[in-house]
């Protein structure tokens, strides 16, 4: 939106109290989100065996249900890659380690278990492996909770709007 | 600006206090330059709205702030033999007041007399009373919204704007203050509430600290200088990196030499007074990179005193999912940041065996990122459904209490360590006192009691020590009563060199747990009106 149609919106909407007093709900986002473009990315850092592993991964940290997709349908193992490609060589060694880990305990069980084995301390972690899962979620949580994914569908976040007036806790209850 | 012009002031920076100065002197009919160091960015050019997946890292690495600092300002800093603080220098023309969430207090009475009624630190070369009428005017200039609440501690003016209204979890946590005698009470500060001095109210958007893409929050590009550019007494030299103050044979300031950054070329200015307001660290540092045979030690330095007393605020915080407010609907809660502030209390319930206080800002955090994400353990569906379940439950504060004002906290220039432009760059030296650590104690548990009060889950954020100094240090170039102790009289103005005056945080004599940036206006308007007055009397 150009700034001059901002202004005009917000000296409107401050001028006439009419629509100030219009429910908050009605002003809802005055510029709607725009659509994730479909450019193509390819990998920098990881091979796409790896990307294909941190995807499935990711999926199981953050997993699709009945309320959104996940961190597959979010491409957050893209994002990993570009972040970790464009880290220091300290940050590029503990991923490369660590998806190393991770398969090598997935080799005797399942991948699922592997990570579950890996998450048992993820408060108080000691080995590597515990380590990079704590590394591992929280990239998977930056990555999903900052895409168009995570944010308009799963979290249904209404801000970063252009309001005209602010929508003020009308609750009873709250105020006593 | 032709190479013989001689202005009647320079000033060398454009925040708040610059800004000040270069609008009231300006229209009080000085011919006036301004040094930046940085450059303009256009409202247009500001990223506020993107989204994060507009973004190249998501705004995970700073890029929504990346247009403030400039150059290599981020890199032309060390800090040795210093605890866990950082110094938040930007470089751009407005200084802070584009990347603020403009809390503007006053300082109460009680805080400019530290010696007087706590036997700490030393007095203030003035009073409140003296700053009051600044206060009135500044409020007046800038637009500030909130109330008078009629609170000793938080002294108020009589005419702000309507203040902002309040969250559910505002509402929650008034609720458990007014039980614990805690007053609550609508924040004030620089942001617009109905359209003021030609400028539109907030459309709360939460975006306050990346920059404001409609100007409703007080910046000095787009409040202070078009009106100093107005009298047509005012140029501007963006790009402009000070280098030093030059003195003429009686010791008087004549000329600020500077780095043109975009040609890298040395160029100065003449001037018949010079006003420094580079913010705490860079003034420092431009006064000790000023040395001449009558000046060895830097500028107004012949008691060693430039430099020292650096001081802040040490802050910690606290997230809080509200039980009453969780799994409701999600609803915009962006708002202006901050709309809530708990002022300081604990001097209310008896003598404390440590001096100063802290205040809460509240709800100053985005709303668009779920924070519990990272702070819940376990994954999978039942940890997405928890993050998501939270959100609406989301309150969060911190406490912003008083560094103490040390002479052995300081900061000096390191000769072998020069800037992209061959400057000597600061060097912070800084350590906590005692009563830090006893404040930031204090502070600390006086968070989980009041989050003990809210029913909910709760992630504090603190460690084992204070950190500091949240953007608000000032102290290096302090005034003071004593010309032993201090480098500058109360009008800002250096005793040694009397037609040079500093009037950003660098000239507070001590800090208090209120933010600086009213009390650095306000000075700043002050130190205006005695200079119109000196030079309406030929004495400047």
């Amino acid at each position: 939106m150009e700034r001059r149609a901002v202004l005009k919106i917000v000296a409107l909407t401050a001028i006439s109290q009419k629509l100030n007093a219009l429910p908050c709900a009605a002003m809802g986002q005055m510029e709607a989100p725009a659509a994730p473009t479909a450019t193509a990315y390819t990998l920098q850092f990881f091979s796409e065996d790896e990307s294909r592993l941190l995807d499935q991964l990711m999926e199981m940290i953050i997993p699709a249900d009945d309320h959104s997709p996940g961190a597959h349908e979010a491409k957050t193992n893209l994002f990993a890659d570009l972040m970790v490609a464009t880290s220091n060589d300290a940050v590029k060694k503990q991923w490369q380690d660590g998806i190393g880990l991770i398969r090598e305990e997935a080799k005797n069980s399942s991948l699922a278990e592997a990570l579950g084995r890996a998450a048992v301390n993820e408060e108080n972690p000691t080995t590597d492996l515990e380590r990079f899962f704590v590394v591992l979620k929280q990239m998977t949580v930056n990555g999903y909770y900052t895409s168009a994914t995570g944010i308009h569908q799963e979290m249904e976040y209404v801000g970063n709007a252009y309001l005209g007036a602010f929508p003020s806790c009308t609750h009873p209850e709250h105020q006593e | 600006m032709s190479k013989e012009e001689i202005f009647d002031v320079c000033i060398v920076g454009s925040g708040a206090a610059g800004g000040v100065m270069a609008k009231e002197l300006c229209e009080g009919g000085a011919k006036v330059v301004m040094l930046e160091a940085g450059r303009r960015v256009s409202l247009s050019e500001l990223l506020s709205h993107k989204w994060p997946y507009d973004l190249p890292y998501r705004g995970l690495r700073r890029e929504k702030q990346a247009p403030f600092y400039q150059g290599d300002i981020s890199n032309s800093i060390a800090y040795a033999d210093s605890d866990n603080i950082t110094v938040d220098r930007v470089r751009v023309l407005g200084g802070r007041t584009l990347h603020w969430n403009a809390v503007t207090l006053r300082y109460a009475d009680r805080d400019f007399k530290e010696w007087s009624l706590q036997g700490i630190e030393e007095d203030w070369p003035l009073s409140y009373a003296e700053l009051e009428p600044y206060y009135d005017r500044i409020e007046q200039i800038i637009g500030v919204c909130g109330n008078d609440d009629h609170l000793e501690i938080l002294p108020a003016g009589k005419n702000y704007l309507p203040p902002i209204p309040w969250r559910c979890s505002e509402h929650i946590m008034k609720r458990a203050t007014d039980a614990m005698g805690i007053p609550l009470i609508a924040v004030r500060k620089a942001v617009l509430t109905r359209p003021y001095d030609q400028r539109p109210p907030c459309h709360y958007c939460g975006h306050c600290m990346d920059g404001c893409d409609v100007a409703s929050i007080f910046s000095t590009p787009d409040c202070m200088l078009p009106k100093a550019q107005a009298t047509g007494h005012f140029t501007l030299r963006q790009n402009a990196l000070a280098r030093e103050i030059l003195v003429d044979r009686e010791g008087r300031a004549n000329a600020v030499s500077f780095i043109d950054t975009d040609t890298s070329t040395e160029q100065q200015v003449k001037a018949a007074i010079v006003v420094v307001c580079c913010s705490t660290v860079e003034s420092a540092r431009l006064l000790l990179n000023s040395r001449s045979p009558k000046y060895p030690m830097g500028l107004a330095n012949s008691n060693g005193v430039v430099g020292h007393h650096l001081n802040g605020h040490l802050n910690e915080s606290v997230s809080i999912y509200l039980e009453e407010l969780e799994g409701q609907k999600p609803s915009n809660q962006d708002g202006a940041t901050d709309h809530v502030y708990v002022p300081r209390y604990n001097h209310l319930f008896g003598k404390n065996d440590y001096v100063g206080g802290w205040g809460f800002q509240v709800n100053y955090s985005s709303y668009m990122f779920p924070q519990q994400a990272t702070r819940l353990p376990g994954y999978g569906t039942a940890f997405k459904e928890r993050v998501r379940k939270m959100q609406p439950g989301y309150l969060s504060f911190g406490s912003w209490a008083k560094v103490s004002s040390d002479y052995r906290n300081y900061v000096t220039v390191d000769p072998s360590r020069l800037d992209a432009h061959g400057i000597p760059t600061p060097v912070v030296h800084f350590r906590f006192s005692e009563n830090d650590h006893a404040l930031w104690k204090a502070s600390t548990q006086s968070i989980l009691e009041v989050s003990s009060h809210l029913k909910g889950t709760v992630f504090p954020s603190f460690g084992t020590g204070p950190t500091g100094f949240a953007s608000h240090e000032v102290g290096t170039v302090r005034m003071g009563k004593d010309a032993r102790t201090s480098v500058l009289n109360s009008y800002c103005q250096a005793r040694e060199v009397k037609n040079l005056f500093v009037t950003d945080g660098s000239c507070f004599t001590t800090s208090s747990e209120k933010n600086p940036t009213l009390t650095i206006m306000a000075l700043s308007l002050r130190a205006a009106d005695y200079i119109k007055e000196q030079r309406k009397r030929g004495e400047l």
